[in-house]
C-alpha cells in the first residue's frame, strides 16, 4: 500500500511518519483535543497515531500529515477518517499546537477533499464536528459544508457538516475563493519559516 | 504525485503455520475475538469499533517501529488462528514477544510455534540482544507458553488498562 504525496502552494500532504508523532502526541495530550475524543494518555495517543497510519492499510485512503514545504516540519494532519462505528466518511483535520491561524487546514483540507473526491470517487464526505469547536465549524464553513440535520451523529453531541459534492464544487466561485484564500495566506505567511 | 514507499511486512513460515501481514480481512477475526473472554488478558473485551482501531493500531506499529506482529495462518487451511510478534507501544518498558491466540485454536501449541519464529526474527533479522513477554498473572496457558519457551519471570510492572503484568525475560540469543 503507498501513501501518495498531495503538494498545494504552501504544504505538502504526505505519509504519518515516526518523526511526525511529537505533534500528533502535543495534540491529543493537551486540551486542544478535547473535541476529537481527547485529551488522551500518551499511550492512548501513540496507539491512536499507529492507527492513522493502519487506517490507510484497511480503506486505501485515510490522514495525511500536513508539513511545512519549504521548513518539512509537520503542522497537522487532514484527509479522509473512517473508522468502524463511523456512519459514513469523513473529511477531518487537526492543527498542531501553535501552528494555528495561517490558513493551513484550509489549504490542505481542500487538497484532501478534491483527492478523495478525484482518485476515491466520493461522491459525498461530511465533518463531524463539536458546536462548541468554533474554529472548525468556521473552517468547515469555509469549506462550503453546511449543516445536515438528517444525517447521523457519531455520539449525538455533534453536529453533521455535509460538504459539496464533486460537481458542485468542480469551477465554483468556492473553489475559486478558497484558491483566493490560499494565495492571500502565501502571500502573508510565504512559504518557510519555522512552525512553533 | 509522488508515492510513499510502503514498508515491507516479511512473511515468516513455521512448520504448520504462516505468519503474514495484518489487512483489512483480518476485521471480522479481530472482532470476533476482542469480542470473546480471551481478549480479558490483552486489554478487552472491546467493541468492534475498538477492535477495528487495534487492527489498524497493529498495522501503524510496523510504519512507526519497523517491526510489529503478524497474523497467523494455519498452512494447510488458511484458517487465521492469532496474533503474534514483537510489540513495543509508547511506554512499554522494552519491546516484548507478545501472542493473542484466537478462540478454537488452543491446545495445539500454536502459539508457542509462532512466537517463537517471531523471536528468530528478533534475534537474527533485527539483531535484538533480549525481549520479554508481559503476562497477566492469571493467564496461565500464556505462563505455559513462557515456560515452553525458556522464559523466566523476574518481575512485574504494571500498565494503564491492562493492570499488573508478569515479566518473562527470554533467553539470550544462542542460549535457546
Amino acid at each position: 500500500m503507498s501513501i501518495p504525496t498531495l503538494e498545494t502552494a504552501r504544504l505538502i500532504l504526505r505519509a504519518p511518519a515516526p518523526r511526525d508523532y511529537p505533534g500528533f502526541e502535543a495534540t491529543f495530550t493537551s486540551y486542544r483535543a478535547r473535541f476529537m475524543g481527547g485529551p488522551l494518555s500518551e499511550y492512548e495517543s501513540w496507539m491512536l497515531y499507529a492507527a492513522e497510519i493502519g487506517h490507510w492499510k484497511i480503506h486505501g485512503f485515510g490522514m495525511w500529515v500536513i508539513a511545512d514545504r519549504t521548513s518539512g516540519e509537520s503542522c497537522g494532519m487532514a484527509g479522509g477518517w473512517f473508522p468502524k462505528g463511523w456512519p459514513e466518511r469523513e473529511i477531518a483535520w487537526m492543527i498542531w499546537p501553535g501552528a494555528e491561524g495561517r490558513g493551513i487546514a484550509l489549504e490542505a483540507t481542500h487538497a484532501a477533499r478534491a483527492w478523495l473526491y478525484d482518485r476515491m470517487g466520493w461522491d459525498t464526505a461530511v465533518t463531524y464536528l463539536d458546536p462548541k469547536n468554533i474554529r472548525s465549524v468556521q473552517l468547515a464553513e469555509r469549506l462550503g459544508a453546511r449543516p445536515d440535520p438528517d444525517a447521523p451523529t457519531v455520539d449525538s453531541h455533534d453536529i453533521v457538516y455535509r460538504h459539496p459534492g464533486p460537481a458542485a464544487l468542480r469551477g465554483s466561485q468556492l473553489a475559486d475563493g478558497i484558491a483566493m484564500e490560499n494565495s492571500t495566506a502565501k502571500a502573508l505567511f510565504g512559504t518557510g519559516g519555522r512552525i512553533d | 504525485m509522488t508515492l510513499h514507499r510502503a514498508l515491507p511486512i516479511p512473511t515468516l513460515r513455521t512448520a504448520r503455520l504462516t505468519l503474514r501481514v495484518p489487512g483489512p480481512r483480518d476485521v471480522t477475526a479481530m472482532a470476533r475475538f476482542y469480542a470473546s473472554a480471551r481478549s480479558s488478558f490483552v486489554g478487552g473485551p472491546k467493541d468492534p469499533e475498538g477492535a477495528w482501531r487495534q487492527l489498524a493500531t497493529e498495522i501503524g506499529h510496523w510504519t512507526l517501529r519497523g517491526y510489529g506482529r503478524w497474523m497467523v495462518d494455519l498452512a494447510d487451511t488458511a484458517q487465521t488462528c492469532g496474533i503474534v510478534g514483537l510489540w513495543n507501544p509508547e511506554g512499554w518498558p522494552e519491546p516484548e514477544i507478545g501472542w493473542d491466540l484466537f478462540d478454537g485454536f488452543e491446545g495445539h501449541g500454536y502459539a508457542t510455534e509462532a512466537a517463537l519464529a517471531t523471536r528468530d526474527y528478533a534475534y537474527g533479522t533485527l539483531g535484538w540482544s533480549t525481549v520479554i513477554s508481559l503476562v497477566n498473572p492469571q493467564n496461565t496457558a500464556s505462563a505455559r507458553v513462557c515456560a515452553r519457551m525458556g522464559a523466566v519471570r523476574e518481575g512485574q510492572v504494571s500498565r494503564p488498562h491492562l493492570g499488573t503484568l508478569d515479566v518473562y525475560r527470554h533467553p539470550a540469543p544462542g542460549g535457546a
